[in-house]
């Protein structure tokens, strides 16, 4: 990761983070809201691993967090475990897989959500998960549709590592 | 052959140095996320409307409004196609309804005026003091929404103003149709406005043919319910729906008399249940709100 990769990453996350609460957050379809911090994150992640995937997150939350005033820190968390698991996801099994963005945008909503209402009602307030997983599935659809162009965009901007470059873990034995 | 029948155990692989210092950074990277992260919570939970982290979290609200407003901007005229495209469906049957509507309303206000001078008049005869009036006892900041709730229960949206402006906790915020919310948490130059259709709202509000009093609180699809009216009480579909104001001035309420809330769209009873249930239209769409007007009092001593 260059530093002008880090620069890349972090206007493709500002802006994402910038649109996501002025814009994309008035899109309610049945109840769902395209996520496109989310989606940005996991093109961001999948190309530049798990130590970049958790900066971004963390980076991203904080901006979301403080552009609406919110609990600062809450989308923080939740987006830094998810950049970093996305990220371990892109180094090892997703790795050149065509599929990989959508699987991971389609686990990570998901473990999003869960992860807000988790925060939420650990701070001891009201979380409805009856209402967060209605909006779920519509919610899951409209990322999906985000994703193609969202990655397409942020490989364009970050071309992915050599495999070399890739960390792993796997070894070989004698 | 003989290296081959060798009983001698491989040796345990060791870990490539620098792939285990990666993974070892990796993980410790992550750590000191989730520290700051919770840190970050815990200080924000513990005092969100003061100390540093607020102060500092209102100061980078300040920074990134003029790309929140950008933003905004340019999502506008694409907005303004859909609303335009979406309100030709309608705009037909719309345009009868409406010219009935306004017929109703021309004989109304000859009735209201003479009802208002006579009200006046009245007030003077007997002294009459009463606590600040809406709308000429406050000044209306107006200003735009720049951030809206990003989640399925969260309904909160953020303002153009703050403190700057004059505003403070608990200013009620109203639209051109009726009431919205009241901010809830206040920066510099922002602020947040918890929604009535939020869990935690409720608006004391009263019906204004029938003078029954109660609670306006969330209900279910983006509706409100009036609740806390007993059920000897009489509520008719289509009555509006004001804030109730303040009774009591030992006890003053947030909101001033008589702001538009919504329209009565169904009234039901049970035999168990200890209160009507009055199903309220807010007049506001809270989903499609570009500009709010926040009323903030014209003299200090005009408190509600």
């Amino acid at each position: 990761m260059t530093f002008a990769d880090g620069l890349k990453a972090a206007a493709l996350l500002f802006v994402a983070a910038i649109a996501q609460v002025s814009i994309f957050s008035q899109l309610h379809v049945y109840g769902g809201v395209p996520q496109l911090v989310l989606v940005t994150l996991v093109g961001v992640a999948l190309l530049r691993g798990a130590i970049v995937g958790a900066i971004a997150g963390f980076f991203a939350g904080l901006v979301v967090d403080t552009a609406t005033l919110g609990q600062l820190g809450l989308t923080s968390l939740v987006l830094t475990v998810s950049g970093y698991w996305i990220g371990r996801y892109g180094e090892t099994t997703g790795r050149d897989r065509g599929h990989a963005p959508f699987l991971s945008v389609a686990v990570v909503t998901f473990l999003y959500a869960f992860g807000i209402l988790l925060v939420t009602f650990m701070l001891g307030e009201r979380a409805p998960a009856g209402a967060e997983m209605r909006s779920l599935l519509p919610t899951i659809v409209m990322n999906l549709v985000l994703t193609a162009p969202a990655y397409a965009l942020v490989r364009l901007l970050l071309r992915p590592r050599e495999r070399a470059d890739y960390a792993t873990e796997v070894q070989l034995l004698g | 052959m003989a290296v081959l029948g060798n009983s001698l155990q491989r040796s345990k692989p060791q870990p490539h140095p620098s792939r285990a210092r990666t993974a070892m950074v990796r993980r410790l990277v992550l750590a000191v996320l989730v520290l700051v992260a919770l840190g970050l919570l815990t200080i924000s939970f513990r005092s969100p409307n003061s100390g540093f982290l607020h102060d500092a979290q209102s100061y980078g609200s300040d920074a990134l409004r003029p790309f929140q407003i950008a933003a905004v901007r340019v999502a506008r005229p694409f907005r303004d196609a859909y609303d335009y495209v979406d309100s030709l469906a309608s705009a037909k049957s719309q345009n009868a309804k409406l010219r009935k509507m306004v017929e109703d309303y021309r004989s109304q206000a000859l009735l209201n005026a003479s009802a208002v001078q006579q009200n006046n008049d009245l007030k003077s005869l007997l002294h009459f003091e009463a606590g600040p009036q809406y709308p000429k006892d406050f000044r209306a900041v107006n200003t735009a929404v720049v951030a809206f709730p990003s989640g399925a229960f969260s309904q909160q949206i953020v303002i153009d103003a703050g403190s700057d402006s004059g505003i403070h906790l608990n200013t009620p915020v109203v639209s051109a149709d009726g009431l919205v919310g009241k901010v809830t948490t206040v920066g510099h130059s922002t602020s947040v406005v918890t929604l009535l259709t939020d869990p935690t709202s409720a608006v004391p509000a009263r019906d204004l043919k029938t003078h029954v009093s109660g609670l306006i609180r969330h209900g279910q699809g983006g509706t409100l319910i009036l609740d806390r009216v007993s059920k000897d009480q009489v509520v008719n579909k289509g009555d509006w729906i004001v804030t109730r104001g303040t009774v009591d001035r030992r006890y003053p309420d947030e909101y001033p008399y008589g702001i538009p809330i919504g329209r009565v769209v169904a009234v039901g009873t049970s035999d168990i249940a200890s209160f009507l249930t009055v199903q309220v239209q807010p007049l506001a769409d809270m989903s499609s709100l570009d500009a709010v007007a926040a009323l903030v009092p014209k003299h200090a001593r005009a408190k509600p």
